[in-house]
């Protein structure tokens, strides 16, 4: 664990604004005095709450200095276990599509399109399999309800706690230029992530995104290193991978997106890097698959620890935004990924898991809108299956990039990705009436290939409408 | 609202043009004759319009009758009279008032007319050796006969014969003008590729001059990387954003069709440059259509049938400056994907809503009242205004882009 000395830790107070207002509140206390011991200080800052401030600010500093080790072990053995599983029915996976990728080389008529290692149904399909499983120790002192398609006993927050959090979004209204400009200095100012995590719940200036993200990651004076870093993995990508081609076929539904086609060549570039990257494995917040070398194999895992799986392209489209300089685009999505998207893909017991949010959406949809959740089990089409493809890649393909950003924010601001929960359960309310009108699964396909519009304010608006 | 069972034809077949007609109830004009004159109200071709406005026809539109291009529109849209006229209307102003005002002329790349200018052409091409240029014909469309150029000697593509420089005149095959421009080869790119920006003003009135401004348009991207490499001049699939030439490239996508919508700009650049940046590159874009507008306010035979709806073509710099290509008088309404479409649709629509408000063709009061908004398309410049209306009226023109 690196520990940071008393210099270090007064460096970075010194970087936060809450520091100094901090230390304007004691001067302020103390006026004109001209002799102020420590013990002064002391009971002066115990009497107005300064002290507890400053002990959150310095352990706060401490934390976040403590560098994080990559998740190997869950809590519960079941989902270890369940991992591995998972792993070698991709190693499958990999060696039919190598097979199918041959066969295309051969025969050009042969234009099987499903060139991926694994879909998001895929993921929920393997995921449903616990519950047939019936694991004693999974199900201890959990009341089996077979109407919803994951229920295992895994330590969830409560829905009430979730949908309550985030509540302060209905209030937020449309700031002036004043409150906008005011915003913008905070963010060239400030730089501890505590108070960054607090702007970006609440409005982020599009200009100066990108500022408060590099600045929140602790990019923003290492432009330099980023640079050098990317070109070396470019240079890696002269040598061809596999993994390269599959990257190749992902990338062509991003050359079809009206928002994304202009950045279609980064996008592929940035994804190359990514799987060569090493430094991917001691960054990512968990282990993705278990990383059993298998002999007598063609292909291992990339060096990253985990496979590519399709749609990856759209983790990466709406960072193209943030900035002319593909460095740090890559920077970015690398650090998003290692620190919030790993969990959609990974098999965990963890908050910001799949397993985890999809039960958490099933819980609220089951509760405050029973009869949208029993209808949809009804004509065949499971609340989880319908919205895993938003749930899985936040909402890419379905809204504009200016509230993709937005959603990004939120992740930020709470390092965690319980936003897709809210927005997941208001996405489902948008569209319940024509839902509850569906008489089968293709009456539910046709609702949705309509042309739409969802936007991030108003399925938050829905997500709390009864 | 729409009750009145006007007349209208249409010199083109477009769903976008037709739709709207028949949304509205007007019905078509049966007379199948080109110069037929029983219409209310008609979207024609430039041809068209000239014969209409011909004097030796002797032909006069009555109050009931409206049309879609200024008869003598040339003057802003073919790329020899836009230039003429720009460069005469810099030479009238007094430069320091001008641009006391906000305006300025640095838009329009250095550029040459052939046959007449060639010898300052040379002149100029010799003070600058590492210069591209980009040969255009001043009356086509569509990006036809237009060739890059460094080496005089290329110009026998235009002159058919062979073409030095110490040639004091050029004679050209065709009869056609040229226009010859310093080519931007430091373009704005996105994602690595070159585009260019379409936006659609529309002119209600010349004298005094009131213009319109359309809050949808669309970059036209490339389909190729873009490279300065003299090897790939020629590649017309790098350096020429007409769609006309990138839909035959083997990376064209039916789906978006090469456009990226001006709000996905505007977000990209918000985003990359920030708010200031975009607020900056608005701001000269709307000083181009205006002083563009101005240069042919003297010119152009304003007339009370008339209307206009322009297609402009702007090329953004990597300083985000910027450029003036050209001004179409009839942008394509053709439309290649679903987006495009619904752009197109409404745009006609928004026409109609302003020219034509309710189908009535009186002077009604909401014509003159100060109307800042109809659709998509806001008031960007109203001379009818007093010079304080005016001044608010440009200060708030950036929100057009909000």
């Amino acid at each position: 664990m690196q520990q940071l000395d008393n210099q270090e830790i007064l460096m970075k107070l010194k970087s936060s604004k809450q520091f100094w207002d901090i230390k304007k509140k004691i001067k302020k206390g103390f006026n004109d005095q001209q002799k102020i011991g420590v013990n002064d200080i002391q009971k002066f800052a115990q009497s107005c709450e300064i002290e507890d401030q400053l002990t959150n600010l310095i352990s706060h500093i401490l934390k976040k200095s403590k560098k994080r080790e990559t998740l190997k072990e869950d809590q519960i053995d079941f989902l270890n276990t369940s991992k591995i599983k998972w792993t070698e029915l991709l190693f499958k996976n990999l060696d039919i599509v190598h097979q199918k990728t041959k066969n295309q080389e051969e025969d050009d008529t042969n234009t099987d399109s499903k060139l991926y290692i694994y879909d998001e149904k895929n993921l929920l399909a393997f995921l449903q399999t616990f519950k047939q499983q019936q694991s004693s120790a999974l199900y201890q002192n959990v009341q089996f309800q077979s109407n919803k398609l994951l229920n295992i006993n895994i330590p969830l927050k409560s829905s009430q706690q979730i949908l309550d959090k985030y509540q302060y979004l209905l209030l937020q209204e449309e700031l002036q230029d004043e409150k906008i400009n005011k915003i913008r200095k905070q963010i060239e100012n400030e730089h501890l992530d505590i108070e960054l995590e607090k702007i970006a719940q609440t409005f982020v200036p599009n200009g100066e995104r990108c500022l408060l993200y590099l600045k929140y990651f602790e990019f923003d004076h290492q432009e330099t290193i980023l640079q050098q870093n990317f070109t070396k993995l470019q240079k890696e990508c002269l040598h061809q991978l596999f993994y390269d081609e599959l990257l190749e076929i992902d990338g062509h539904e991003i050359s079809e997106d009206t928002f994304y086609f202009v950045f279609q060549e980064q996008i592929l570039t940035c994804l190359k890097c990514f799987i060569r990257d090493k430094t991917i494995k001691e960054n990512i917040r968990i282990q993705l698959q278990n990383g059993i070398k298998k002999e007598h194999t063609e292909f291992q895992l990339p060096i990253t620890g985990f496979f590519p799986f399709k749609n990856i392209s759209k983790y990466v489209a709406p960072l193209c935004y943030l900035s002319t300089k593909i460095h740090i685009i890559y920077a970015l999505f690398k650090e998003f990924f290692c620190r919030y998207f790993c969990f959609l893909h990974a098999i965990s017991s963890e908050n910001n898991s799949i397993l985890s949010l999809c039960m958490q959406i099933e819980e609220i949809i089951s509760t405050n809108s029973p009869k949208l959740f029993h209808h949809l089990k009804v004509i065949g089409c499971d609340t989880l299956k319908l919205i895993i493809h938003q749930l899985i890649y936040c909402f890419v393909g379905d809204m504009d990039p200016p509230h993709i950003l937005t959603i990004y924010d939120q992740i930020i601001g709470h390092d965690s990705l319980e936003i897709l929960v809210i927005l997941c359960v208001g996405f489902l309310n948008k569209y319940k009436s024509k839902l509850l009108l569906a008489k089968n699964y293709e009456n539910v396909q046709q609702i949705f290939q309509e042309l739409r519009e969802d936007k991030f304010q108003e399925l938050v608006q829905f997500a709390y409408k009864q | 609202m729409y009750n009145k069972k006007l007349k209208w034809k249409s010199d083109f077949e477009k769903s976008v043009i037709i739709e709207n007609f028949l949304n509205r109830g007007w019905i078509k004009s049966q007379e199948k004759e080109d110069d037929s004159t029983d219409w209310n109200v008609y979207w024609a071709t430039v041809w068209n319009v000239r014969n209409i406005f011909n004097p030796k026809n002797g032909f006069r539109l009555n109050d009931q009758q409206i049309i879609n291009h200024f008869p003598n529109h040339y003057e802003l849209t073919r790329k020899d009279y836009m230039v003429k006229n720009l460069k005469r209307f810099k030479r009238e102003q007094d430069k320091e008032t001008y641009e006391q005002q906000g305006w300025n002329f640095d838009f329009l790349p250095t550029t040459y007319i052939f046959p007449g200018e060639y010898s300052l052409f040379v002149e100029e091409f010799h003070k600058c050796p590492n210069q591209t240029w980009i040969v255009k014909p001043a009356a086509r469309s569509q990006g036809q006969g237009i060739f890059l150029l460094r080496k005089i000697q290329q110009l026998k593509k235009i002159s058919g014969t062979t073409v030095t420089s110490n040639m004091t005149q050029l004679n050209l095959v065709s009869k056609e003008n040229y226009v010859v421009s310093k080519y931007i080869d430091n373009p704005l790119l996105i994602g690595g590729k070159k585009f260019d920006l379409r936006m659609y003003v529309l002119v209600t009135n010349y004298k005094p001059l009131k213009v319109w401004i359309y809050n949808k348009g669309f970059g036209r991207f490339c389909n190729e990387q873009y490279t300065t490499d003299v090897a790939e001049i020629e590649n017309m699939f790098v350096h020429l954003t007409n769609v006309a030439i990138q839909q035959y490239s083997d990376k064209y996508s039916k789906k978006h069709g090469g456009k990226y919508s001006i709000d996905a700009l505007k977000f990209y650049v918000e985003s990359a440059y920030g708010t200031e940046a975009f607020q900056k590159m608005i701001d000269d874009i709307h000083n181009i259509i205006l002083t563009s507008l101005k240069s042919v306010q003297a010119v152009i035979q304003n007339d009370k049938h008339c209307f206009e709806m322009y297609g402009y073509d702007i090329l953004l710099d990597n300083n985000l400056k910027p450029w003036l290509i050209e001004i179409n008088a009839s942008p394509s309404l053709t439309t290649t994907t679903p987006v495009d479409k619904n752009l197109k649709l409404n745009l006609i629509n928004d026409v109609y809503n302003i020219v034509l408000p309710n189908d009535d063709f009186s002077d009604n009061q909401q014509k003159q009242q100060q109307i800042n908004k109809i659709g998509g398309f806001s008031v960007l410049y109203d001379e009818s205004l007093d010079l304080m209306n005016r001044k608010t009226q440009k200060r708030q023109s950036v929100k057009i882009w909000k």
